[in-house]
């Protein structure tokens, strides 16, 4: 293996662990909100400052790959998608902790039939899954597996569109926990801002490994 | 306009061309020419008398018969004595001035010196050499003085050729070797020595020509006219081929009778040379593959 | 631990001022690349170290020079012994007439070691340490000169190499090179490291990019900048650095 392999490698095996990081956020999400586990939720907000340091790791070592190997074909594409995916992954991460923010915010935990009306678990294990997919996408450099996140986007993006007409219906409905309602709102968003994220990701693997280029709507294949 | 111009001078240049080639070429015929001319001459001549008793015998009837054993023997010593002088000395005299002398007036004083050396008339050495070793070293006319006198006349043809060789062997291999941690001596004796060996045993073949034609050195110092006997010891004198040629040519007993055997002298002094060169190219090409091997 | 410390050395040739107040230290097991325009002092700062800047006359050197904690310039220092602690490799491979083991043997030999098995077991760890000795095992008593230009350069540093030197010189040893030759090079250095001081002289960036831990920019005598390879290729803190990385002059 050349000094150039095992730099690329290494790389790699750091954006596997900021994955992971910000899988276990998302993750944690989900107990927070269905157990409504304060704790859980100041969790996310410690591990938030480990992605953060992550993230200027990884993005000074793509800066010195790029500066003492000047890469090229598939090991530079590598390293311009491990920027961006890079920053895709932090913004996931502040997207959860955005998450656990508004849990904290209410006094009293969700009713499980709101958390039913506004899909949550549905919302949470398409998330889930989604990055689970990318992390094995990355590892196997598996481009079908990238591509499977883009169904799994328009599940998310169809919800997304509901919740608006729900909140108002749930306002008309009670003034009672007015909060709750939207701050789900805010979650729903949430969630939906980290699918598109992920499928960012995924357009980045697609790239590097394929070199075809899948952003703005293009030729989805 | 232009395209006339290039032609007219492309013409000009094929002619000049072809004026150099042929001058040249008419020049170097000329030189082989003399050379098959002499040879052709000799030959021609010497011929008739060459046998092997003519090689075998001594001389007979006031040198007008029989052969020149003798002087063809004391050739022979004299030749290698000289080089047993004036080789190993040669040599190492070449070793130090190209590769340990460091640059300035001492090192440009003995290049000058020597090769004022390789100037000095023939005549002169003799006279020195009769002078030093004959005389003062009572040496006597003998082997002993006529080869260290000969040797002294191939000491700066030695010198010389031995530094131009090693001379022209590339730096970099000193840079190497010394840069392994040997030292000079190492790196002269397992490197560049070897290196530089084939074309050593070129400046001796040359040296070795230089000398086995030589009259005037032994002149004084070893020649003599007729020796009964071959020498015992190096305190003896001998006869030598240059300085028997000369002797039957111009004041033998019967000058006219032994022109023949003069001419078979001279061919065979030229077969010397010319198997002595013959042998040492063989000696070059072996030595030369030699050296790329190990 | 410093392996090699040089305290404001000056050097002149006769009246050329060639190394100014030079004050570097470099550690063991690391890759230190010297790099600078050409004349800029950088081979010369090279040879100083196996003190083979002796061989050239009018050479004069002022300042300290240390090798392992000891001054290498002092009165009654071995320079023999200096040389076989410290190795060169040069840019025009230079492998002597003699076929490939007797030049990997050399050193050795030199060194007045005999004992045949313990020559040839030398031999051979220095080839297989120069990545050479799977394409000449079968041939070792061939001449060194049937190897290509890349294989001579292995072979000559696999010769350097079987003295067991403890710092490894090279002066642009790749620049002779074709490309594949090059790029296996460098991986030999990246592996040698993990036993050897190297220190380089290169002419190309990129080449100090990829092999070294630590770089040193000369210009015109002078040591700019030294610094972390990372550092010196993604922020040098010297202006005239950056704009010798960047190709801003030449």
């Amino acid at each position: 293996m050349t000094h150039l392999d095992s730099e690329l490698k290494f790389l790699k095996e750091e954006l596997v662990a900021m994955h992971r990081l910000v899988y276990s956020q998302v993750s944690k999400c989900k107990e927070a909100l269905f157990r409504f586990d304060n704790d859980i939720s100041k969790e996310i907000l410690v591990t938030e400052k480990r992605v953060n340091a992550l993230e200027l790791k990884i993005d000074r070592d793509c800066e010195n790959i790029l500066a003492l190997f000047n890469p090229v074909a598939i090991d530079l594409r590598f390293v311009l998608a491990a920027l961006k995916i890079n920053s895709n992954l932090e913004r996931i991460g502040d997207n959860a902790e955005g998450i656990a923010r508004y849990v904290l915010d209410v006094k009293q935990p969700f009713p499980a039939e709101l958390l039913e009306r506004y899909h949550i678990k549905e919302m949470i294990d398409t998330c889930l899954s989604m990055l689970e997919d990318a992390i094995t996408a990355l590892e196997n450099e598996d481009t079908a597996a990238a591509r499977k996140i883009f169904l799994k986007d328009d599940a998310l993006d169809q919800i997304n569109r509901s919740v608006t007409a729900t909140t108002i219906k749930l306002v008309e409905e009670r003034n009672n926990m007015t909060l709750h309602f939207i701050n789900l709102l805010s979650i729903v968003r949430k969630f939906e801002r980290i699918g598109d994220q992920t499928k960012n990701i995924s357009e980045e693997i697609i790239f590097y490994i394929e070199a075809k280029v899948l952003r703005h709507g293009q030729n989805i294949n | 306009m232009k395209a006339l111009n290039t032609a007219k001078i492309h013409k000009r240049k094929l002619r000049n061309q072809s004026l150099a080639f042929w001058t040249f070429g008419v020049i170097s015929f000329g030189i082989v020419a003399i050379l098959i001319v002499i040879l052709s001459f000799i030959l021609y001549h010497g011929f008739k008398v060459i046998s092997w008793d003519f090689i075998t015998k001594m001389p007979e009837d006031g040198m007008t018969k029989g052969g020149i054993y003798p002087a063809l023997i004391g050739t022979l010593y004299l030749v290698a004595g000289s080089m047993i002088f004036a080789f190993p000395i040669g040599v190492m005299s070449a070793i130090y001035i190209n590769e340990y002398a460091r640059d300035g007036i001492l090192k440009r004083f003995i290049q000058m010196m020597t090769n004022n050396l390789a100037g000095i008339p023939s005549i002169v050495f003799g006279l020195f050499g009769m002078s030093l070793f004959v005389n003062d070293l009572k040496f006597g006319a003998s082997i002993l003085a006529g080869s260290l006198t000969l040797g002294l006349l191939a000491l700066p043809v030695v010198i010389r050729t031995t530094e131009e060789s090693l001379k022209s062997i590339d730096n970099s291999f000193r840079i190497g070797s010394l840069a392994l941690g040997a030292s000079k001596w190492q790196t002269t004796k397992r490197v560049i020595f070897p290196m530089a060996f084939p074309n050593v045993i070129t400046g001796l073949i040359l040296a070795i020509g230089r000398v086995s034609g030589e009259t005037a050195p032994i002149l004084f110092t070893v020649a003599a006219y007729f020796l009964p006997r071959l020498p015992h010891s190096i305190f003896d004198q001998v006869m030598a081929l240059p300085y028997h040629l000369y002797v039957i040519s111009t004041s033998g007993t019967n000058i006219e009778a032994s022109r023949g055997i003069a001419y078979g002298t001279a061919l065979v002094l030229i077969m010397l040379v010319l198997i002595t060169n013959l042998l040492a190219n063989a000696l070059r090409r072996y030595f030369g593959n030699k050296v790329k091997m190990n | 631990m410093n392996k090699i410390e040089t305290r404001n050395v000056n050097l002149y040739y006769g009246d050329f001022h060639a190394l100014k107040g030079i004050t570097m230290s470099i550690q063991e097991n690391s890759v230190t690349a010297l790099i600078g325009p050409s004349g800029c002092g950088k081979s010369t700062y090279l040879r100083c170290f196996n003190r083979m800047n002796d061989l050239i006359q009018k050479v004069k050197i002022e300042g300290d020079i240390l090798v392992e904690g000891k001054d290498i310039y002092e009165r009654g220092v071995d320079v023999d012994e200096l040389r076989k602690k410290v190795g060169m490799v040069f840019q025009k491979p230079n492998p002597f007439p003699k076929s490939i083991f007797e030049n990997v043997a050399y050193g050795l030999r030199v060194n007045g070691v005999k004992n045949k098995a313990f020559i040839e077991e030398r031999v051979e760890r220095s080839l297989q340490q120069a990545a050479l000795w799977e394409e000449v095992k079968d041939k070792l008593k061939k001449s060194a000169f049937a190897l290509s230009g890349g294989q001579q350069q292995r072979l000559c540093i696999a010769r350097a190499l079987a003295i067991e030197p403890t710092v490894l010189l090279m002066d642009e040893p790749a620049s002779a090179l074709d490309p594949l030759s090059t790029a296996k090079i460098e991986e030999l250095i990246y592996e040698l490291k993990n036993k050897y001081t190297i220190i380089i002289v290169t002419h190309n960036m990129q080449q100090a990019g990829r092999v070294s831990d630590h770089t040193a920019f000369f210009y015109m005598g002078e040591l700019i900048e030294v610094d972390e390879t990372k550092v010196i290729f993604t922020n040098p803190k010297n202006v005239r650095t950056q704009n010798y990385i960047t190709g801003r002059f030449g």
